[in-house]
């Protein structure tokens, strides 16, 4: 049954993959919300392992971590990685020439990318979430991989050590704006070596990695929220004494 | 008549509790305002802690290191040295550190050495006159130089205004500066590392 | 002026007193407080559309306010911008309350001033004795989006680098001229450095400071003639016992209360927006603008900020097929003005000379379409400008007005929102079209405005104004 269930789970993966159509973008899966402390400090635990050898995250201070409940020894000991102390920021030490040069392109600065990304297709943290999950196997590429949200991406597989390799079949078919023509359409992964975790672990894991993200985007949104309450209830006490103030003074003009 | 009356203690209520409201507003406001005055995590950061290696100082060495922007000065005193700190407490105008300049005393270094007990030979301290600013000059050997008494015991002058400090930092009688230099907060994490800027009685200062 | 009198107040007078009447001995302390507000008479049935001139001036002194406080952490400078709002968004204790209420500032302000404009429009306050105070409005407007485009380049993102970059090549379609004054407003061959420097100098001090001038004189020229209402008569034909018109009221207490509570809703809703979405959808804060400005690549989709949409649309739609159409409206134009209008000969003969120029400007091998569609997004914003001029209707308020014109004015308000739509989106033929239509549409309002506003049955205008007591 749990064997079941797993392949059930594995090939409803797929599913958004195949209703994929041949021209217009690879559709976004909806980022799982994860919100709590233990899966944010997962996220970051993710980030600073396999995102800082390459990317930098310049606008994000390692002691913001305490935020997600942290303390300054926990991050030295687990999450300091590019730095040697806590009030330093995540850079890399990958420099832009070098990266221009091996990869093509300079890996973005990643503070602020989850805000970036966001569209009327779905938000920034639906887009990372996907674009984390799409990498395939193709020999054609530099690096010997391609991503399904960005084609002929310059990005290697991050995490392919966890997700393993996967292949992307394509087939041919009718053209249905131009007839006699065919387009080459996504028709789902396959597996061709499997990783450290499993597909729904994987799943997880970036779902953490992308929450992390987002929150790294804006560190300050969960006081915002809270803040936001107060002063919107007060602010709605204010009117309604400034109305019937007015209405005291209205009250006599004829 | 007393409808009037009613109708004015109704509009006055509402006017001051609405004057009230309204205050919150704007002080909530202008704190807002006023708090992003406050140091950043940018200056905080730069204002961290710093760890200092001292198995380089020899005695009778000084060796200088920034912390929050300021010269702190780690003196590693020799024996004779350490003598002169009790004999010239008749010349100093506070020898005991009761009046503070910039930073709090730390308990801990209210002594005549102002040092930890682990190693009362090692001065830390901030680099700065406490007349207007200027950082002295040393003039560690003891005995007549130019611009300084006869017995001069060994200390630091300050070339702005002359006020002259002893091996402990503790300025000298009828001088300029009104106080003796700020000791920081510090603490050993071996015999040979320290970190200024923090200490285990109080946290990072 | 006459010999100094000092005023003399009884002893047991209370001291606030007497320092008031030593500063009004000095200076017209009381007398501008008076004048300007406490015993500004205005007439009493003031409706919600009439908040949104105290709201702009509240949003004004919020965005500089905020301003000020950003300033103290913005560097000014291509490779720290970008990096310096981050800080203030994440380091600066508070500033990133300070920055969205900034960000949804700009756009609020916008949204005030575009009601604020909707009301003068309804109710014809822009009609004699009230022209200057709707010129300097005008110039008001026409600053603000100056103010706004300046602004947007300084967080220095990939929209606030192609925007500028895009409006500022704008300039270049100018014939002759246009490529050294490009050149000469960016300081560079691109926009660069040099040109965000000086975009910060309008932006924080230059603008601002005009801005100032402009809404002292706009008040200052609604004083002196007084305040226009939702019945569009005068209420100065009906003056009381007292000096004062009969349906007027001083603007304190009743009209201090009344915009009180207009505040206080609006702080509602500006917190709303500010606490729960800063960035209204990437309306107000552009997700793009989160990407560093890379002059190497430009995004798929530029637009410009929602509130210059409208005036966009009407740039885009000019395209070389639609110049043909423009040839012929202005034509059929002309042939009207001939037949139907009692101008003077010399005018018509005049507006018939433009007309042939403009239609040979218009022939491909003249100017091309680049130009003329500048020409009409500039000519899209200035013709507000001549409305106390276009409009000849007999009545000022469209409540006297023949129902039709009122429907007529929600058909352009319809127009305006959906040219302001189009300009979002990415340009299809289909969308194309209907900005064309809607260009056409909305020029035609304006431009034909002399007649139409005054056909139709006008109600009668009542002698006193229509209140309903609270």
């Amino acid at each position: 049954m749990k064997v079941f269930a797993k392949k059930l789970i594995a090939v409803l993966a797929l599913v958004p993959g195949l209703a994929f159509a041949a021209e217009g973008t690879y559709p976004l899966d909806r980022a799982p919300e994860r919100n709590d402390l233990a899966s944010l400090q997962n996220g970051a635990k993710l980030f600073v392992n396999h995102c800082l050898n390459c990317h930098s995250a310049s606008a994000m201070r390692y002691n913001r971590l305490r935020d997600l409940g942290l303390n300054e020894d926990q991050i030295k000991d687990n999450l300091l990685f590019s730095a040697d102390k806590v009030g330093a920021m995540m850079t890399t030490a990958m420099r832009p020439d070098d990266a221009k040069a091996w990869f093509g392109a300079v890996p973005p600065d990643l503070s602020v990318i989850a805000r970036a990304k966001a569209s009327p297709a779905g938000s920034g943290a639906d887009y990372l979430y996907t674009y984390l999950r799409t990498f395939y196997k193709d020999d054609a590429r530099p690096t010997g991989w391609n991503n399904m949200v960005v084609p002929n991406v310059a990005m290697p597989h991050a995490m392919w050590q966890q997700q393993g390799i996967r292949a992307a079949k394509f087939t041919d078919q009718p053209d249905p704006h131009e007839p006699g023509k065919t387009v080459h359409a996504f028709a789902g992964f396959e597996q061709v070596e499997p990783g450290a975790m499993n597909l729904q672990d994987f799943d997880t894991a970036t779902a953490d990695l992308v929450a992390y993200m987002t929150w790294m985007a804006e560190p300050a949104q969960h006081t915002r929220k809270r803040l936001g309450v107060v002063v919107l209830i007060f602010l709605s006490i204010f009117s309604f004494l400034a109305w019937r103030l007015n209405e005291s003074y209205w009250k006599q003009v004829k | 008549m007393s409808i009037e009356k009613q109708v004015d203690s109704g509009r006055r209520g509402l006017l001051v509790a609405t004057c009230a409201a309204g205050g919150v507003v704007g002080v909530s406001t202008a704190g807002v305002l006023v708090s992003t005055f406050q140091p950043s995590e940018r200056a905080k950061a730069a204002g961290a802690p710093v760890e200092v290696d001292i198995s380089d100082v020899a005695p009778g060495e000084l060796k200088v290191v920034e912390w929050r922007g300021k010269p702190v000065w780690i003196l590693r005193r020799t024996p004779a040295m350490m003598a002169t700190l009790t004999q010239d407490e008749g010349e100093l105008a506070d020898p005991a550190s009761d009046k503070e300049f910039q930073l709090p005393m730390p308990a801990y270094c209210k002594n005549p050495q102002r040092a930890r007990k682990e190693h009362p030979e090692v001065l830390v301290t901030v680099g700065i006159c406490s007349h207007l600013g200027c950082s002295p000059s040393s003039r560690l050997a003891a005995g007549p130089q130019p611009n300084l008494p006869n017995d001069w015991p060994g200390g630091f002058l300050c070339p702005c205004h002359g006020s002259t400090f002893d091996l402990s930092g503790r300025v000298f009688k009828n001088k300029p500066a009104p106080t003796n230099m700020d000791i920081p907060p510090y603490m050993y994490l071996s015999d040979n590392k320290l970190v200024i800027g923090q200490d285990n009685e109080k946290g990072e200062a | 002026m006459g010999a100094y009198e000092e005023t003399k107040l009884p002893a047991d007078a209370p001291p606030s007193a007497k320092a008031l009447a030593w500063v009004d001995d000095r200076f017209p302390l009381s007398k501008l407080w008076n004048d300007q507000w406490g015993k500004y008479y205005a007439p009493k049935n003031f409706n919600v559309w009439y908040l949104f001139g105290s709201l702009s001036m509240l949003v004004l002194v919020l965005q500089i306010v905020t301003g000020i406080f950003l300033t103290m952490h913005y560097k000014p400078d291509a490779a720290l911008a970008f990096g310096s709002v981050e800080y203030i968004m994440r380091e600066v204790p508070w500033g990133w309350l300070v920055r969205y209420m900034h960000s949804t500032g700009a756009s609020a302000f916008f949204i005030v001033v575009y009601l604020h404009m909707a009301r003068s429009l309804m109710y014809g306050s822009y009609r004699k004795p009230r022209e200057l105070i709707w010129l300097f409005g005008f110039a008001i407007f026409l600053c603000l989006m100056a103010e706004a485009f300046f602004g947007y380049l300084l967080p220095w993102g990939q929209m606030s680098y192609w925007g500028a970059q895009v409006i500022v090549n704008l300039f270049g379609a100018i014939p002759v001229i246009g490529e050294d004054l490009s050149l000469w407003i960016r300081g560079d061959y691109v926009v660069s450095d040099a040109t965000l420097n000086r975009f910060f100098a309008f932006h924080v001090i230059a603008l601002p400071l005009v801005i100032l001038g402009l809404v002292a004189a706009h008040l200052i020229a609604l004083h002196e003639v007084g305040s226009n209402n939702p019945d569009g008569i005068e209420v100065k034909d009906n003056i009381g016992e007292d000096g004062h018109p009969i349906d007027a009221i001083p603007s304190h207490p009743y009209y201090s209360t009344k915009d009180l509570f207009g505040v206080s809703v609006f702080l509602l809703l500006f917190s709303a927006v500010v606490f729960f979405a800063p960035e209204m959808g990437g309306y107000f804060l552009e997700y793009n603008n989160f990407l560093p400005a890379d002059s190497m690549k430009t995004p798929a989709h530029i637009a410009p900020t929602w509130y210059f949409t409208p005036f966009y649309s009407v740039l885009r739609a000019t395209t070389a097929d639609f110049m043909y159409v423009l040839m012929a409206a202005i034509a059929l134009f002309v042939v009207f003005i001939w037949l139907k209008s009692r101008l003077a000969y010399r005018i018509k003969v005049a507006m018939a000379v433009l007309g042939i120029v403009l239609i040979v400007g218009m022939l491909p091998q003249v100017l091309d379409a680049k130009f003329w569609g500048v020409v009409l997004f500039g000519s899209s914003v200035v013709i507000l400008a001549f409305m106390p001029w276009l409009d000849h209707s007999p009545a000022r308020s469209l409540r006297y007005r023949p129902t039709w014109h009122s429907i007529l004015y929600g058909v352009f308000a319809l127009v305006f929102v959906t040219l302001g739509y189009l300009g979002t989106q990415l340009p299809t033929p289909a969308f194309t079209l209907i900005s064309q239509i809607c260009t056409l549409a909305y020029f035609s309002f304006f431009l034909l405005m002399p007649w139409w506003s005054t056909m139709g049955r006008f109600k009668p205008l009542p002698t006193r104004l229509t209140f309903t007591p609270h």
